[in-house]
């Protein structure tokens, strides 16, 4: 690749994953980006084909700790789709709150990070401050802050007891009041709509071109959220609004995850007051999965989720193929980062919410005489907010 | 609804072994008359390619896309069949479906499967790790 090339990653001491990405860059705007990936390829799909279907669910539940009940929620619909089996009312309940919570956690995972990311390390506090009572919650419910082992084929592994509703309401309550002040800083905040408008924009055409999926799609006007366009589990019984925004910038990508986590609370106060009323078991009893094909899918907080499972009438399956919704995220790079600045690529290329984990892979600048390229994208991007602070007199 | 039967009658002539589940359709399709089938699912329909899966079965190499529709939730998957295990060969469909660049890089390394017409054969997963053995997924059978 010609170009001025900027080498960020594998290991670079920014980033959170070992990721790569070569960014060639033409004085200060980004020409063109390449990704390489592949840095945690951990052969999971093999693993799970030496696994039986339960232990294959805390297998898939492994694949990234940050969305560890999406990949294991998805999975337990592939095997369910095998033989379309059905759950028990109370059981659905149970998996729609404990995934709801997830999208919480991870969206203000990296709302901080999006904030530590342009100077905003208040945001970033704030975040993760607010961010730790909901893993409290995952701790009440399943005992666990996280790898909560809630999913099982026909149902979920544990009940919630009626008698912490009141608790996990209380902790609802202060998540709404702050995100709602969040979401007024991000409407109301001069600096950093100035920051993030009509950057990194992902067009329609192009997130339909590129199959994004999640929040990545929904900034950008594709209607696209699988808890809409196949409901499952408890989701045709709740209430909740899908949140499409037209422009695709970094700015609606932040907006449509705050008004989310409020939809995805409203979700978990519903599923609340239905467990203190809904009675039963929380689990069938289901004995055999016979041969056949089974497709599974979940809107975890970056977006679908895919998993598909080939099955023989034996206790484990045969094929087991894994898709997570940054896989398909990761390449609209191609078509938003093209004609940026360098200081809105960091930002740009965090917008999508990427997971490495999941997705396996890696950032670089390059010069376009192939030089080395030493820029600080992290100092170039918090300098950027803080010129905009001087240029509009806000401290 | 009208967007399935409209697609099952226009492609009537070149989708076999159709196997309907709930709101799932797999059926087989012939190498020569993918690029068809994908532009009617992806331009026409309007759907989204969530991925595709590659299987090694005792008779073939089996490649089966799995294209949404999310305006209905339905799952439209195409089969592609190689019998010719030891040089699998089928038609790449990313100059239609820009998505499915990544996907197909994967199963050809993992598979050994040479994508026709795809814009850059290269590794995905397994590019400069000596350690790794050619087409790992391989050699596994599945009836």
């Amino acid at each position: 690749m010609t170009g001025n090339n900027i080498p960020i990653g594998p290991y670079h001491p920014l980033l959170e994953e070992a990721e790569y990405f070569n960014l060639v860059i033409d004085g200060e705007t980004v020409v063109d980006i390449d990704m390489d990936i592949g840095w945690m390829h951990r052969g999971h799909e093999f693993i799970s084909e030496q696994k039986t279907f339960t232990q294959s669910i805390y297998l898939v539940e492994r694949i990234c700790g940050i969305c560890s009940t999406s990949h294991p929620i998805a999975c337990v619909h592939a095997f369910e789709d095998v033989d379309n089996i059905e759950i028990p009312e109370r059981a659905a309940y149970i998996r729609t709150l404990v995934g709801e919570l997830e999208r919480i956690h991870s969206h203000l995972l990296w709302l901080g990070l999006a904030g530590h990311f342009i100077g905003y390390d208040t945001v970033w506090m704030w975040a993760w401050k607010y961010r730790e009572p909901v893993l409290q919650m995952f701790e009440i419910i399943s005992g666990n802050r996280n790898h909560y082992g809630m999913m099982r084929i026909g149902g979920v592994a544990q009940d919630v007891d009626p008698a912490v509703i009141p608790e996990l309401n209380k902790h609802l309550d202060m998540i709404d009041k702050k995100m709602a002040m969040i979401a007024k800083v991000a409407k109301d905040d001069p600096v950093l709509r100035s920051r993030l408008k009509r950057v990194g924009v992902l067009s329609k055409q192009d997130a339909i071109d590129y199959c994004a999926v999640g929040p990545t799609a929904r900034a950008s006007d594709v209607h696209t959220d699988v808890r809409k366009d196949e409901p499952m589990d408890a989701y045709p019984w709740v209430d909740f609004d899908e949140i499409v925004l037209p422009n695709g910038d970094v700015y609606d990508k932040l907006v449509v995850r705050v008004l989310e986590t409020l939809e995805s609370t409203k979700i978990c106060r519903q599923c609340l007051e239905k467990l203190k009323t809904v009675k039963g078991p929380v689990l069938n009893n289901v004995k055999e999965i016979s041969a056949g094909e089974g497709l599974g899918r979940y809107e975890a907080p970056r977006g679908e989720v895919f998993h598909f499972v080939k099955t023989d009438g034996s206790n484990r399956p045969v094929r087991h193929k894994v898709r997570a919704p940054s896989y398909v995220n990761i390449p609209t790079f191609t078509a938003s980062c093209k004609g940026i600045p360098v200081a809105d690529a960091l930002i740009t290329l965090a917008s999508v919410d990427p997971c490495y984990c999941c997705t396996e892979r890696s950032f670089k600048l390059m010069d376009v005489n192939h030089d080395p390229c030493t820029l600080d994208i992290l100092a170039l991007s918090r300098e950027k907010t803080q010129q905009i602070r001087r240029e509009l007199h806000v401290d | 609804m009208a967007e399935t039967t409209g697609f099952f009658q226009d492609m009537n002539t070149v989708i076999s072994d159709l196997v309907e589940k709930r709101l799932r359709y797999y059926f087989v399709v012939k190498d020569e008359d993918l690029h068809k089938v994908v532009i009617y699912l992806f331009k026409t329909m309007g759907c989204r390619l969530s991925t595709a899966t590659a299987t090694e079965r005792y008779d073939a190499i089996e490649v089966l896309y799995h294209f949404s529709h999310d305006a209905t939730g339905t799952y439209y998957c195409p089969r592609i069949l190689m019998t010719n295990k030891d040089k699998p060969q089928m038609s790449s469909i990313t100059r239609i479906v820009k998505g499915a660049e990544w996907i197909e890089r994967e199963m050809a390394e993992m598979y050994g499967i040479d994508f026709k017409g795809h814009p850059r054969k290269e590794p995905l997963l397994t590019k400069d790790n000596s350690q790794v053995r050619v087409q790992p997924l391989r050699a596994r059978r599945i009836s």
